[in-house]
């Protein structure tokens, strides 16, 4: 059968970059959908989409839709008819869901019963009368994060919608919104090729887009920007990182990219580059480009969607804003560079961390106590002491200098320039510019041991006091971002940091003692909360449910010893699994049997050779575990207790635990009271036998 | 250079800072807009000015361009820094409801100040504004030309709280940054403000240098601190006085009062953080009252929908 294209265009005035990014996704799921819903036949569905168009095309559609002929089973006729043979409300109920009239309800013998069938038959329908429905349906089903009325429309969008392209080849489908009827005109870019232009029929929609200035795809662009961008590079011997959002975003802020390379004066290369490359990429979303040695140099590339043939007009525009820009921070820099950064400690004074808990000059100075209570847990030397002390007291300054303002994204970052200007002890300044390490997953740890002490005290103070005033996290509402933070702090600790996570936790909490709060139900939350993150954590690494919740079972809450225990043991499982889980299994047995109010007192006279055997293995296991314990061997631990398999297989097999004998039975609960002790401090074992 | 038409006129020298500003008037005349002079009390922008804050409020079709003179204290910097003033131009449009056509008039707008969108690399860059002192939001954009921001393009949804209906479009430009973009000057003092047959020139500097440097002084040193607070008390006991009357008008003046005394202390540096909250609370009670009493005294409809918010929120 003939099948036939359709082009569906909703143009609108400049869509934010990320919206169209996920209104592409959105569109790439509703539209099949809304097909299918329609019993529509198609063969393909592709959405191109560009800041001013959402385009969805169909290929292979077909004319009509197929018939369908339906039969549904209802009710019993006894339920149906009543005794004089008219329907009950039974029938007429089943009749009216299936859209048919109670009289045309058929009755039919199933395994000796006889039911009441509805049968229904859905003609063939015209595609091009359900079209305009289905098309008209997705302009307002899109989400938008923010959208808008205009003029003096009801109607929301993310922005204005303009005109609207709907064929079905050659023939225009009528299809409206917010003032906008579809026709068979499309837009060209605003600069190459203005105006409306006449689109011959639908398939020919995305040729004649690009006939017109506009590549009609997220994937086409960034392809043109890759492109350019490495002519670029080959051109001048440099090189572009490209970080995934800017590439995103520049690619969804034009039509028709052109990378083109802009320059500005060298003397700028003295200001930081951290700042350059804020202003370039977070201002101007310019790419900066480096020397083959990594170096930053003068050079950088815009994405322009003007016409190629004023690129040296439209460089020499860009070329004056950056000017502008770097003049500004050159100003502000050497602004800044005038006073020591502990100069401006004093104005965090007016600068509020959380309008419960004071302003930021108060967290420097709790910072400060925080981190003499954290170096002197690292046991570090004097020297290295203060260093945490200072970092911490100065950490924070920079929020208040004039770059920090400016540019944002270099928070200390300027404070280890300024601390390094002003004389401060390079480890200090080295702290203070790692200081919000890690910023995401994955991201790099402060590489010295003061850097870490100062990051985790920071993260801490905050989860502290947030968590003081109730403003912990919940569900997807993380404002000040704590879940970043202990993910950051447990990241620290794992990594070999060595600190006490819970006398840290006391020391902040202590910090705000200004703040009323129920200090022992806040405490539990946040040890609640960093065991969470810590189960997060040891899931996403592979490690299983059941492992984590045995550890944590025997009593253990620093995170890095939660994480220890559980990976060892789930080394222990993967290596020998027949032995760990003989022994769970055991566990589970003897920890259901046991009765603790007997005590673990063993009257060795009763025992036979397996009871011997076991209560053998027992005394010698207990010690070697909690010696291996006291010298954080854990693995030790496990292996000691792996030892105990045989003696207690052995034990399940020979030995009739309720013997008829008071005494008998109760000495070898005892003894089973003596096994499960041993396991107490290491891990529940009961949990992963479940499994 | 790129200002060779329209404003310039037949020299070949470009735009003058004046002759910007009488384009754009001319310009938006010609689009049927009622072209107003500047708020003669003191803003922090044109939106500020009653002809966009509350006749964006009500049904009525409404139409204007005008030049306000914009304070903003905290941003002074003694006449040292070649961007920054705390006192600046904005041209400003407002149309209610908004034409389908606005960013092509807005385009043509460029043209007549000598700048030629096809010539250069014009976006429409996501910014949605919002006025905290106001009750206000819209969505709309920041355009750029050739990577500089010059024009703020928003199309209103709400005002003191109250749904925009027909919704109005504002476009903000930036007037000092227009104006160095087409003479191609660094700094705003460099500015030819007006330029005479017999080659005089007057500059931004020659106008407003001591403007700036004196202002500078008085907003960061010199405002007695006492007289302002209490200032500020004055005039919203005023702005309330206004309103018990039913007069928006007259409340509305003594609110942008209030909000200009609290932009001066800010200066001082003497709100603190908290108190800061507090001052932008009352600032916009009193405007959402002027916004209310407007639509009820002026415009003829009672406020019956108050934070409604749209599904665009």
């Amino acid at each position: 059968m003939a099948t036939k294209t359709l082009a569906f265009e909703i143009g609108t005035e400049e869509i934010p970059a990320f919206d169209l990014d996920s209104a592409t996704k959105q569109l790439a799921e509703m539209a099949p959908a809304a097909f299918d819903a329609a019993r529509i036949p198609y063969e393909r569905i592709d959405v191109l989409t560009s800041p001013r168009r959402l385009i969805v095309m169909a290929y292979g559609v077909a004319e009509q839709t197929e018939a369908l002929a339906e039969e549904h089973k209802g009710p019993a006729a006894k339920i149906a008819f009543d005794e004089d043979g008219n329907p009950t409300k039974a029938a007429e109920g089943f009749a009216r869901g299936k859209g048919i009239d109670v009289s045309e309800l058929q009755r039919r013998e199933v395994d000796g019963t006889e039911y009441v069938f509805a049968c229904t038959n859905v003609p063939a329908t015209p595609v091009a009368s359900l079209l305009p429905d289905v098309l008209a349906g997705l302009i307002p089903a899109i989400k938008w994060p923010r959208s808008c009325r205009w003029a003096s429309y009801d109607e929301y969008f993310v922005r204005p919608v303009r005109w609207i392209v709907a064929m079905l080849d050659a023939d225009v489908l009528p299809v409206s919104f917010a003032g906008a009827q579809a026709g068979n005109q499309t837009m060209g870019h605003r600069v190459l090729a203005p105006g409306f232009h006449q689109v011959p029929t639908a398939d020919k929609l995305p040729d004649v887009l690009r006939g017109i200035g506009v590549l009609p795809s997220q994937e086409e662009r960034e392809q043109a920007i890759r492109a350019g961008v490495a002519d670029i590079e080959a051109d001048l011997g440099l090189e572009v990182r490209l970080p995934q959002k800017t590439l995103l975003e520049v690619t969804n802020l034009s039509e028709c990219p052109q990378p083109v390379c802009g320059t500005f004066d060298e003397e700028f290369l003295q200001v930081p580059e951290e700042i350059i490359v804020d202003a370039m990429l977070m201002h101007q979303r310019y790419f900066p480009l480096y020397d083959k040695q990594g170096a930053l140099t003068n050079r950088f590339i815009i994405t322009s969607n003007g016409d190629p043939k004023h690129a040296a007009a439209i460089v020499d525009g860009n070329e004056r804003v950056v000017r502008a820009r770097l003049d500004d921070a050159k100003f502000f820099y050497e602004e800044d560079l005038k006073n020591p950064l502990e100069s401006y400690v004093e104005k965090l004074d007016e600068v509020v961390f959380q309008e419960q808990l004071g302003t930021v000059k108060a967290k420097a100075e709790r910072l400060r106590a925080l981190g003499a209570h954290l170096a002197a847990d690292a046991g570090l030397d004097a020297a290295q002491a203060e260093q945490v002390q200072r970092a911490c007291y100065l950490c924070k300054a920079d929020l208040v200098t004039n770059a920090v303002i400016e540019f944002t994204s270099v928070q200390g970052i300027m404070g280890s320039y300024y601390a390094t200007a002003s004389g401060e002890d390079e480890a200090v300044a080295h702290a203070i510019g790692q200081h919000y390490r890690p910023r995401f997953a994955g991201d790099d740890l402060p590489d010295t041991q003061v850097g870490q002490l100062v990051a985790l005290a920071d993260k801490l103070d905050t989860i502290c006091g947030l968590f003081a005033v109730g403003q912990g996290p919940t569900g997807t509402s993380d404002p000040f971002a704590l879940r970043r933070a202990c993910l950051g702090i447990v990241s620290m600790l794992d990594a070999g940091l060595p600190v006490s996570l819970g006398s840290a936790i006391d020391q902040a909490l202590d910090g705000y003692a200004g703040v009323d709060f129920d200090r022992k139900a806040v405490r539990d939350q946040i040890e609640e909360f960093f065991t969470t993150r810590t189960k997060v954590l040891l899931r996403d690494a592979g490690c299983s449910a059941d492992a984590v919740d045995a550890v944590l079972a025997a009593g253990v809450t620093e995170p890095a010893v939660v994480m220890a225990h559980t990976r060892a043991l789930e080394q222990a499982r993967s290596s020998s699994p027949e032995v760990m889980g003989n022994l769970a299994t055991a566990y589970a047995r003897a920890n259901n049997l046991r009765d603790p109010q007997l005590g673990d007192e063993v009257d060795q006279a009763l025992l036979t050779a397996p009871e011997q055997a076991l209560a053998d293995a027992i005394e010698q296991v207990q010690g070697s575990v909690s010696e291996a314990l006291s010298a954080d061997d854990y693995p030790q631990a496990l292996a000691q207790l792996a030892s105990l398999r045989a003696p207690v297989d052995r034990f399940f097999e020979e030995v009739m635990v309720m013997d008829e004998d008071q005494r008998v039975r109760e000495n070898r609960l005892k003894l089973l009271n003596r096994f499960v002790g041993v396991f107490a401090n290491v891990a529940d074992f009961g949990t992963l036998a479940k499994g | 250079m790129d200002a060779q038409n329209g404003a310039a006129g037949a020299t070949s020298q470009p735009a003058t800072f004046q002759d910007v500003i009488m384009a754009l008037q001319h310009y938006w005349a010609e689009q049927g807009c009622v072209i107003l002079q500047p708020y003669d009390g003191a803003v922090g922008a044109g939106t500020n000015h009653t002809a966009t804050t509350l006749r964006s409020l009500g049904p009525d079709t409404w139409r204007t361009g005008y030049v306000q003179g914009c304070r903003r204290p905290t941003d002074g910097r003694y006449g040292e820094n070649p961007n920054r003033l705390q006192y600046y131009y904005q041209f400003q449009v407002l149309m209610k409801p908004s034409p389908d056509d606005i960013q092509d008039l807005y385009l043509g707008s460029l043209r007549a100040i000598g700048i030629e969108p096809d010539e250069h690399d014009v976006r429409f860059v996501e910014d949605d504004w919002e006025s905290p002192t106001l009750g206000a939001w819209g969505l709309g954009w920041e355009v750029w030309i050739d990577g500089m921001e010059v024009t703020q393009f928003t199309y209103f949804q709400q005002v003191g709280g109250f749904e925009c209906r027909p919704v109005p479009v504002e476009l903000a430009y930036g007037l000092e940054r227009l104006t160095m973009y087409i003479q191609g000057v660094d700094s705003v003092y460099d500015i030819v403000w007006a330029r005479g047959d017999d080659g005089v020139e007057f500059t931004y500097g020659d106008v407003y240098l001591d403007n700036e440097k004196q202002f500078s002084t008085y907003n960061f040193e010199i405002g007695n601190t006492d007289f302002l607070f209490a200032l500020f008390n004055d005039c919203e006991a005023e702005a309330k006085a206004c309103l018990d009357a039913h007069l928006p008008l007259p409340a509305y003046d003594w609110v942008l009062k209030c909000c200009h005394t609290f932009n001066l202390l800010d200066a001082r540096g003497v709100i603190s953080a908290t108190e800061r909250m507090a001052y932008i609370l009352r600032v916009r009670s009193m405007a959402k009252e002027c916004c209310a009493s407007y639509l009820e005294y002026v415009v003829g409809q009672a406020p019956a929908d108050e934070d409604g918010e749209g599904e665009g929120e």
